[in-house]
């Protein structure tokens, strides 16, 4: 964990520390001053990047198909069991205002190491402050550029509280209307930030984990760098061709193709984004 | 992001209710606080306040407290809400709120209840989740908390932060007593909380769970006194989710026709345990694609663990596993053929072990006729003989296999491999030849007749090992192999042959042996790899590879009509012994999308052999003992101008030894006619190698094409000349011997593509091959230049029409064109031609209807040769029960009976048209059950009939 912010103010915890029996005295003060160090994070973090792990496993995938026959499923998940994972790094800078995520240029996978695969185009930006959001997805293989007005998902809010890198967090869930997916997210408290991977947002707190199907992806942050950024928020002013759309345009793209490929009894997610 | 109906109705409902309960209500109101975190109103600064649906915890909207913990929500909708309060250390707060009556509504101060500092520290010290806060339950996940084996709850609980055992057992959770333990919720065996900390093995819980509840005489009256007690309930492990499933199949014919196969699979989490088994007459000598991968699970597909190291390094991916594809059904399409087989396998993995242990048994015995022509030419004149076979043979193969991978930690990783096999062979034949000369084939020079048997045994071994580790250094590995292996086999042969002569006068000859030929080989190798990131975009790679092998054969040959004696000039024993190093580097510029590698290795092989009559007797010569030095450059770039359109290019030097029975120098035949002998000054064979391909592929409509192409310029290549001679004693015999010539190329390209003409509809696909052989050889000592170019041209169209019906029609053509130089005569132009339909229709529900036409037709205008051959096989297939567990099916095979297969082929100076007879018009009914279900739908493949 990468947190590097100085420690000035005495919190809640360490206060609570009084009524509390001394039970490991070099365990408390290691302990308080970094609690200390992680609420004192939410008064002074401006901006800083974020690298999330994304674990892809495409039996799980696959698995939460329901279109495709049980007997397919099944056999998939019989031959590929436990190989059937793999990981990528991608990367958040984000700001109280404005974030963007993008491919990583680390490797995830150590075999990968040495070898450079063409990425595909891809990127979600957001503007909290305009309102607007601009992304670049592959689908169906064609590039979409897409410039809309900002559209979070419109989360539940539950009850769990778990730490992810250093910061505690609290769930909640969207389910996708479109892909079918359900999505349960865990947003750290002392972030206030609306920002978080894919096209995730709009939650009280910077959103640090996201697991999508019951494990099939999961992405989770696994360095978090507070910094001030220079150049890395402003509007993206891409390079590559696509085609313009509006986010409904590209919605309907989906929709028609999601619904061809479930037609087929074919996976969608090897042509599109999952 | 819509709101769902309902929440719109509710939304609106409360709101109408509302306004009807009181015509002053407010439509928006401002709803304010102040958040502490004790009594006295210690402010929870920058605490985070959410609005949500009451109905489903909807995020309506959310703000954050000031520093003073004062926050405000202005201009909201006047609505039911649920206002939930999150501040880091402290519960989450919740509380219901009704719509207010007021414009502003003032919910005084709400005070924030503190988590207990120990699970604070839970949460925070251990970095992977294994505490879950839920409400007021904490909730530990048993399973991150190592125990050693055979622990009991007590000892996994000693290890949990914030809970404490004391020395009788007595359980303390964040400083409280814990009163009572549940396990799955209810009680275990009575109210003393140890009997089951101390009796449950800690490998059965996968959650502890602790919570406050109402004191039990509190839940006994119903009146609620206040008192909390604190319990702990221990979730037990949901059973490994264990299965079973297989099938069987039973299938009976015309003409005694019959077949079986059935196979069983039980699995749980860690393990996967399958048998399999198959029986018929049906010239399927294995299993299909489906049963075989059901049968091996997840090792079906190996990660590649080979342990020979070169300029590819030891690049990732998965291959097919190959070591039990003895199992797969591998049919030539000669003869009738007998198979029985079956298997046992077992996989465990528990991604730190992987393992894999499979036992199979297969065997065949086969009844083959066939009739040939062949055609021999010198530099002055053509002969011909033609070649009747009848052969009786059996096979049987025993295979052990095993593989264990153990991760020690993300860094280090060993594979371990291990395989057992046991074969035998047993082969009877009889061979009737006649010899003439081409233009006069009533000419008859001679006639041979041979009975030949022959039977081997073999043992095969084959173990290695591969240790890779991987340093912090993001990029930095070191790899270590090691393989031992050995065969070992014994065959006895029987050889008998008539020579009928008739120049210059008629007689027969009769030669008969009995021959004992032992092998036994031994190979030991090592290599070493080791990979270093110079930076992001530059990588060098350095291996060395170390190979030492020695072999003995013997063949010993002996005259039964001569008492046994040793035929001198056909027994030999050598033993040859090769040693191999190897040493190379290479270096890697990688930037996203094109990836080029350069490198260069320096290689020694020495070969070392000896020849004596008999494994005691003297050498027959000087050992020989041959060495070669090359240095091996190589060149690869793989570039992807875009995700969807790749280029690889590489360049490989190939220097490959000389087999050691190519350089032995007594002659080896099983017919006088027909005799092979080694060269003891064979070279090894030199040869540049460039590949190159190509392929594309659009996601938008199913569109991909491909194209690669192979080319060798040989800079020394072994071919075989050939010595014809026609002799009084024998008619004609032909020798051939292996030699390096300079010169010939070898070029293959290779091209697919399917193109979809309407998506998910109709399709398109062409492929083909074309390829060029120039390959110079000798024949009676005159220089051949053999010119082969071949051409192979496919093309298909399929529609599918919903789940219903799919339909596909298919042409192709395979030309052949065959030169020599020395007798252009004989030029060859072979020819086939096929075309053909295929239809699979559900024409009524869970009723099939499949079947095929193709017709192909051969020729080779040469020799005036013409063979048509078509097929039609039908079958329809009925799904029976809930599940469509049981499949009946009735099916044709070869309707018109007019199934042979037919081989033409041409080679140095000969040209060779078999036509071997083989399993022709049968019906078959069958029936299978199958434990998943039967495949109910209409899948678009152009694949064959399924018979049974």
């Amino acid at each position: 964990m990468d947190i590097k912010i100085p420690s000035t103010r005495q919190t809640c915890l360490a206060s609570n520390a009084r009524q509390t029996r001394l039970v490991s005295l070099l365990l408390s003060l290691s302990l308080t001053l970094w609690l200390a160090l992680l609420n004192t994070a939410a008064a002074q973090v401006a901006e800083g990047e974020i690298r999330y792990l994304v674990k892809h496993d495409w039996v799980k995938k696959m698995a939460a198909l329901e279109y495709v026959s049980a007997r397919e499923r099944e056999q998939t998940a019989y031959m590929w069991g436990n190989r059937s994972e793999w990981k990528e790094y991608m990367r958040l800078y984000f700001s109280p205002q404005r974030s963007r995520y993008e491919q990583s240029d680390e490797v995830a996978e150590a075999e990968m190491i040495g070898y450079a695969w063409r990425k595909e185009p891809l990127l979600f930006y957001r503007d909290f402050e305009q309102g607007r959001q601009f992304d670049i997805v592959k689908a169906e293989g064609r590039t979409y550029l897409i410039e809309d007005t900002l559209q979070c998902p419109q989360w539940k809010i539950l009850n769990d509280l778990r730490e992810v890198a250093g910061y505690v967090c609290m769930n909640a869930r969207w389910d996708d209307p479109l892909k079918g997916h359900r999505i349960e997210v865990w947003f750290a408290l002392d972030l206030p930030i609306p920002a978080g991977p894919e096209d995730l947002c709009g939650l009280p707190g910077l959103i640090l984990e996201a697991n999508y199907n019951n494990g099939a992806m999961v992405i989770t942050a696994d360095r978090i760098d507070l910094r001030a950024l220079k150049t890395e928020l402003d509007w993206p002013k891409p390079k590559i061709k696509g085609k313009k759309v509006s986010l409904e345009q590209y919605r309907e793209v989906l929709r028609k193709y999601i619904a061809e490929q479930k037609k087929a009894e074919r996976p969608w997610f090897w042509g599109v984004r999952y | 992001m819509k709101k769902p109906v309902f929440l719109r109705l509710f939304l609106a409902a409360s709101l109408l209710w509302a306004n009807a309960l009181n015509a002053q209500t407010p439509s928006r109101v401002i709803l304010k606080g102040l958040v502490s975190i004790d009594s006295v109103g210690e402010p929870a600064a920058m605490a985070t306040v959410m609005l949500l649906n009451p109905a489903d915890s909807t995020l309506l909207t959310f703000a954050r407290c000031d520093a003073q913990g004062a926050f405000v929500f202005r201009n909201v909708r006047n609505a039911a809400y649920l206002l939930k309060i999150s501040y880091v250390g402290y519960l989450p707060y919740q509380q219901y709120l009704s719509p207010a009556e007021n414009e502003t509504v003032d919910l005084g101060t709400l005070v924030l209840r503190p988590i207990q500092r120990e699970l604070m520290e839970v949460v925070v010290r251990t970095a992977k989740a294994p505490l879950y806060i839920r409400g007021d339950t904490i909730e530990y996940d048993a399973t991150t908390f190592k125990v050693p084996p055979g622990s009991t709850v007590e000892d996994l609980l000693r290890r949990l932060p914030g809970i404490e055992v004391d020395d009788g057992g007595n359980i303390k959770a964040q400083g409280r007593d814990v009163r009572r333990v549940y396990v799955d919720g209810k009680t275990f065996f009575g109210n003393d909380p140890k009997l089951a900390t101390k009796n449950l093995g800690a490998e059965t819980i996968s959650k502890v769970q602790v919570f406050d509840e109402k004191s039990e005489a509190a839940r006994l009256i119903g009146v609620d006194d206040g008192k909390q007690e604190r319990v702990m309930n221990l979730e037990l492990k949901e059973e490994y989710k264990k299965g079973a499933f297989g099938k069987a199949t039973l299938a009976g014919g015309s003409d005694n026709r019959w077949a079986t196969r059935g196979n069983y699979n039980r699995f749980d989490d860690l393990q996967q345990f399958s048998l399999i088994g198959y029986g018929n007459n049906i010239n399927e000598t294995g299993v299909n694609w489906e049963d075989y991968s059901e049968f091996k699970g997840q090792s079906t597909f190996q990660e590649s663990d080979g342990g020979d190291f070169g300029f590819g390094g030891m690049s990732g991916g998965y291959y097919f596993s190959t070591s039990e594809s003895g199992l797969m059904n591998y049919f030539d399409g000669r003869g009738f053929t007998r198979n029985a087989g079956g298997g046992i396998n077992y996989n465990f993995d528990n991604k730190k072990t992987k393992a894999n242990a499979s036992y199979i048994y297969n065997q065949t015995f086969l009844d083959l006729e066939e009739f040939a022509r062949r055609d021999n030419f010198l530099n002055t004149g053509v002969f011909s003989n033609t070649d009747t076979l009848q052969r009786n043979e059996f096979r049987g193969n025993h295979r052990f296999n095993t593989r264990i991978e153990r991760n020690f930690d993300s860094l280090n990783v060993l594979i371990l491999k291990g395989g057992l096999s046991w074969s035998r062979s047993d082969d009877q034949e009889l061979r009737q030849q006649r010899f003439f000369d081409s233009d006069a084939p009533q000419n008859v020079i001679n006639r041979i007749g041979a009975d030949n048997g022959s039977d081997r045994q073999a043992w095969t071994l084959n173990t290695s090992a591969v240790f890779r580790h991987r340093f912090r250094k993001a990029g930095r590995a070191l790899a270590l192999s090691a393989g031992y292996s050995q065969q070992v086999s014994e065959q006895r042969e029987r050889f008998f042959s008539q020579n009928q002569l008739f120049v210059p006068f008629e007689r027969l000859e009769q030669f008969r042996t009995r021959n004992l030929n032992d092998v036994d080989g031994r190979q030991l190798k090592s290599s070493a790899l080791y990979s270093e990131a110079l930076s992001q975009r530059w990588f060098w790679q350095t291996f060395v590879n170390a190979r030492y092998s020695d072999n003995d054969a013997n063949r010993q040959v002996r005259a039964p009509d001569q008492g046994d004696a040793r035929v001198d000039s056909l027994s030999v024993f050598y033993r040859f012994t090769e040693q191999y190093y190897r040493l190379g580097s290479s270096i890697r510029y990688v930037v996203e999308g094109f990836n080029a590698t350069v490198g260069l290795a320096g290689q020694q092989l020495t070969l070392n052999g000896r020849f004596a009559r008999d494994r005691e007797l003297p050498l027959l010569a000087p050992p020989i003992r041959r060495s070669f030095g090359d240095l091996i450059p190589y060149a690869a770039i793989e570039i992807e101008p875009t995700d969807n359109l790749s280029f690889d290019v590489e360049y490989t030097y190939q220097v490959s030894a000389p087999s050691f029975s190519n350089l032995q120098p007594i002659p080896i035949f099983t017919n006088p006619a027909f005799q092979s002998i080694g060269n003891p000054e064979l070279g090894p064979e030199r040869a540049h190698n460039l590949d190159f391909s190509t392929y594309y592929w659009d996601d938008a409509t199913f569109a991909s094409l491909g194209f690669s192409f192979d080319v060798n310029w040989y800079e020394s290549q072994i071919v075989f000349s050939q010595q014809v001679e026609r002799s009084d004693s024998l008619g004609i015999i032909t020798i051939s011997r292996p030699e390096n010539v300079t010169g010939g190329q070898r070029l293959w390209a290779y091209w697919w593509s399917n193109v979809p003409i309407v998506k998910n509809r109709l399709s398109f696909s062409f492929n083909g091959y074309a390829g060029r052989r120039l390959a110079p050889a000798f024949v009676n000592d005159v220089r051949n230049e053999t010119d082969d170019r071949d051409l192979g041209l496919n093309a298909s169209l399929s529609l599918t029409l919903g789940s219903k019906l799919f339909f596909s029609t298919n042409g192709g053509a395979g030309l052949n064109n065959i030169s020599y130089s020395i007798q252009s005569d004989l030029n060859q132009r072979i020819r086939s031609y096929s075309a053909g339909v295929s239809l699979k229709w559900e024409f009524i529900s869970k009723t099939f209807l499949e079947s095929n036409f193709n017709y192909r037709f051969f020729s080779n205008p040469t020799f005036d040769f013409r063979q048509e051959v078509p097929i039609i096989n039908a079958s329809v297939r009925r799904l029976l029960g809930a599940k469509n567990r049981i499949e009946m099916r009735l099916a044709a095979f070869d309707l018109l009976n007019r199934r042979i297969t037919i081989n033409q082929r041409g080679a140095e100076n000969f040209i060779t048209t078999s036509i071997t007879p083989t399993l022709a018009r049968y019906f078959m009914l069958s029936i299978s059950y199958n434990f998943r279900g039967h495949a109910d739908k209409v899948k678009g493949s152009s694949g064959g009939i399924i018979i049974y």
